[in-house]
């Protein structure tokens, strides 16, 4: 379990515990987290799970994938700390993960 | 389905005797009323990972845990072989399929920009309207074929679209379709897929000269990283994009058609609570999952206790990970309302279905604007819906009736 916290583009924030094993991106999904669309339903096939890692765990959440950095390319507002959220998988480090989502996914 | 002979081949001293289950996938027992069913018998009464002396001899994993390390793990099982049997006349490389990242990855990007959320968004007027139309003119009929009538027109229509080609020409590509999913006969699938090509060629010269804003002229025109495609590879693109379009939705609609005429409580449910339609997709594709490729052994390992030799070919059945009861409880039911609904009908890793979200997108436009028409649909009285298994599980006949006074325009 780890407790993370999304921020919607205006700021408003929804702290969740996520069970260990499911993505970032299905935490969000599963409690009804606006912000995250993930059309493809976590297949690194779509771009629309978009979110901005918080700088202090850029290093524990990991790095981005061949696939994901493909895809990344079709997303919009792309930075250092983006990642597709689908493909970060939760564990005990991330407990306290801080993720901002985008102003739109499409 | 014609099952052409097939002698089976003898089992490999690696091989257990316990594992050896013999199954042609062409044609499982059973697979004629329920072909998913048919697969899920090798998965309650096989080992979790078996081999079949049947098709050149291969193995095949049954269970979620093998089927996502599998489908996952590029460098042990390479995607270089995704068909069976093995065929060592088929000379040209399949693009994207018939290969692993990181070559895998710059094909993809070309094909990718195509079948975005916000690109089906575009198109999702254009599906709805087709459906529409297609329905509304069903409906006074008070019955017809759902495969010929509906599956193989509204997803082959929007995909003839994408590419620009004329629809007319479906009854010339949908036979090739056919034979390179479900044909046994290797040779009959190369006819087919040089057949595919020499149709292609004339697109292709001509959006070379003159490109629009369709697939063809992306395709023709695309950068391969940092060079322009060759004439091969655009072809080799093109073809598994077009068989890949044409045959895989007209698949799932036939499967959820069926299940939706014989379930009249689902149905009503659905149409009473459209707030379920989300999770409802995600469960009636679950249940139908209809793709069997396999992989490619690179290097001897083990997997699951089951020592495996490079050069081997597994099978990795779709269906069979969502109907695993160690993964979702009380697999065969079909509940609209379960909670985490687990599959992977659209594979896992690099290979995942590029048009998955245009595929759910036509899925639920079908949904909505057939039940909002023809509310109350069931199997023809005395007709057997026809299945078929293959590298695509597939419905090939659904004869359907209802009563035209149920209608609604």
């Amino acid at each position: 379990m780890a407790k993370i916290t999304y921020i919607e583009h205006d700021g408003t924030e929804h702290a969740i515990d996520v069970k260990t094993g499911l993505s970032v991106m299905e935490g969000a999904v599963k409690n009804n987290i606006p912000g995250i669309d993930a059309d493809c339903g976590g297949a690194c096939a779509c771009a629309t799970c978009h979110v901005y890692v918080d700088e202090a765990w850029l290093a524990k959440t990991g790095e981005r994938t061949a696939m994901e950095e493909s895809m990344l390319d079709f997303a919009e507002g792309v930075a250092e700390n983006s990642r597709l959220s689908c493909q970060i998988r939760v564990t005990d480090d991330l407990d306290g993960l801080r993720v901002t989502m985008p102003e739109s996914q499409h | 389905m014609q099952a052409i002979s097939r002698p089976p081949v003898e089992r490999p001293a690696h091989v257990p005797p316990e594992r050896v289950v013999d199954f042609d996938f062409f044609a499982p027992p059973g697979a004629g009323e329920d072909v998913q069913l048919a697969w899920k018998r090798l998965q309650d009464e096989g080992p979790d990972i078996l081999w079949t002396p049947r098709n050149g001899g291969h193995w095949i994993a049954t269970r979620a845990e093998d089927i996502r390390e599998i489908q996952t793990n590029f460098q042990r099982f390479s995607h270089r072989v995704f068909t069976l049997p093995y065929d060592p006349q088929q000379t040209h490389v399949p693009l994207p399929l018939g290969v692993d990242p990181p070559v895998h990855t710059p094909y993809r990007r070309i094909i990718m920009p195509a079948f975005l959320p916000k690109v089906v968004n575009s198109v999702e007027a254009m599906v709805r309207e087709l459906a529409a139309g297609l329905v509304a003119d069903l409906a006074p009929r008070g019955e017809c074929e759902f495969i010929e009538d509906f599956a193989r027109k509204l997803p082959i229509a929007v995909f003839m679209k994408m590419v620009d080609l004329p629809y007319e020409d479906r009854e010339t590509l949908l036979p090739w379709a056919e034979v390179v999913v479900r044909s046994p006969d290797q040779a009959k699938r190369r006819e087919a897929q040089a057949n595919m090509m020499g149709y292609l060629a004339k697109f292709v010269e001509a959006r070379r000269a003159s490109p629009g804003d369709d697939l063809i002229s992306t395709v023709v025109h695309a950068q391969v990283a940092d060079r322009p495609i060759t004439n091969e590879e655009t072809f080799s693109l093109l073809t598994l994009l077009l068989f890949g379009g044409l045959d895989t939705v007209a698949s799932l609609l036939g499967f959820i058609c069926r299940f939706m005429a014989t379930h009249p409580e689902h149905r009503r449910d659905l149409i009473a609570h459209p707030e379920l339609q989300k999770n409802a997709l995600e469960e009636l594709i679950r249940r139908h999952g209809i793709s069997n490729t396999a992989r490619y052994v690179t290097e001897d390992c083990e997997l699951s206790g089951v020592a495996l030799k490079a050069g081997e070919l597994i099978q990795v059945p779709n269906s069979l990970f969502g109907l695993d009861e160690r993964l979702n409880p009380d697999p065969l039911t079909v509940d609209f309302r379960r909670e985490d609904v687990r599959h992977a009908a659209f594979g896992n890793g690099p290979h995942t279905c590029p048009g998955a979200v245009l595929a759910r997108r036509e899925i639920a436009v079908f949904l909505e604007e057939w039940l909002a028409r023809i509310p109350e649909f069931e199997l023809k009285p005395g007709s057997h819906p026809e299945m078929a298994s293959g590298h695509v599980n597939g419905v090939t006949r659904l004869e359907l009736v209802w009563d035209p006074a149920t209608t609604r325009s």
